[in-house]
């Protein structure tokens, strides 16, 4: 087995799905950031590169696929909470057809 | 809104982190107050609850956890701040932030370097002023009389002047009318550099 070629395609596998997961993630609630990379390990043991969850976040939302609001905390530190928006939901609809599709012409070709 | 710094027990703990979040502001020091600030105070809010998440005993060896997970603010910023400043160089048009997000996003693609070139060619209007300035009668516009077919923009020796029976259109308007160039060219390219950023966002969904 080649498991450096393994590796490598596992690696971009996440890569590729990292902002599908993410939108998938904050479908039915809003997260702060801290949380989002919690609930991403839980659903799917990636571990990500922590620090560009949040250059990625930026990119979701200039493309108008996610909106982020700050909310104050009695800790005196407040925490910014993304969620989806319309264009969003709609975007994702989208991405979980193709996705379903996919994965039925995988699961044949496995066979 | 203001965020709260981070209180830590131990010493050690409280200067790696203020100087991991001192590594954030200068990473970030290019962009306008209001990202500064939201990105600080972002960065800021992930170590707290990272904090508290972990409940570890020894607060800074969660502090040196979180903070490698984290990874260097230069390199995690890179993209981040590159970024917010096309955004910001294509809202204000301001020749700064567009020379700041030219050299950021270089490495980004050969159509930066391109754009690049095309604000350079703006200095060739600026250097022809000075020229024209210092050498008042061998810089112009040269047409040859009677038609548009022959002209050159810059410095013409009067030998050739002569041969080719070409005169100066401009005359004491060659300078306005470079400096107008160069206004009305500065826009177009901006704008064109903001048209390709609004295809960049299209192509990356």
């Amino acid at each position: 087995m080649n498991e450096t070629f393994v590796a490598n395609w596992k690696s971009q596998v996440k890569k590729g799905t990292l902002t599908f997961i993410i939108l998938n993630v904050l479908k039915n609630n809003e997260y702060y950031g801290y949380e989002l990379i919690e609930q991403i390990r839980k659903h799917t043991e990636i571990e990500i590169a922590e620090g560009t969850l949040y250059p990625l976040m930026n990119r979701l939302k200039t493309e108008d696929l996610v909106e982020s609001k700050w909310v104050e905390q009695e800790t005196g530190i407040p925490r910014k909470y993304y969620s989806l928006t319309d264009a969003g939901i709609e975007t994702l609809a989208q991405m979980n057809i193709y996705w379903a599709n996919l994965e039925k012409s995988i699961k044949k070709i496995i066979q | 809104m203001k965020t709260e710094d981070i209180k830590f027990k131990q010493k050690a703990s409280q200067r790696i982190y203020n100087d991991y979040m001192k590594r954030i502001k200068r990473a970030t020091a290019s962009l306008s107050k209001i990202n500064q600030d939201d990105i600080y105070m972002e960065f800021n809010s992930h170590i707290f609850e990272a904090i508290q998440h972990k409940n570890e005993a020894n607060e800074l060896d969660s502090l040196l956890d979180i903070i490698e997970k984290l990874g260097s603010p230069e390199e995690v910023l890179k993209p981040l701040v590159a970024d917010k400043k096309l955004e910001q160089a294509t809202k204000t048009f301001n020749p700064v932030h567009v020379f700041n997000a030219l050299v950021l996003n270089f490495t980004n693609g050969i159509s930066y370097i391109l754009f690049s070139i095309l604000y350079l060619f703006l200095f060739g209007f600026v250097v022809l002023i000075l020229a024209k300035i210092v050498n008042p009668s061998l810089v112009g516009l040269f047409m040859k009389k009677d038609s548009l077919s022959f002209f050159v923009l810059g410095i013409f020796n009067p030998q050739d002047m002569a041969k080719n029976q070409v005169t100066d259109v401009l005359g004491n308007w060659f300078i306005p009318v470079m400096f107008l160039s160069i206004i009305i060219f500065y826009f177009i390219i901006t704008l064109l550099l903001k048209f390709k950023k609004s295809i960049n966002q299209k192509t990356h969904s």
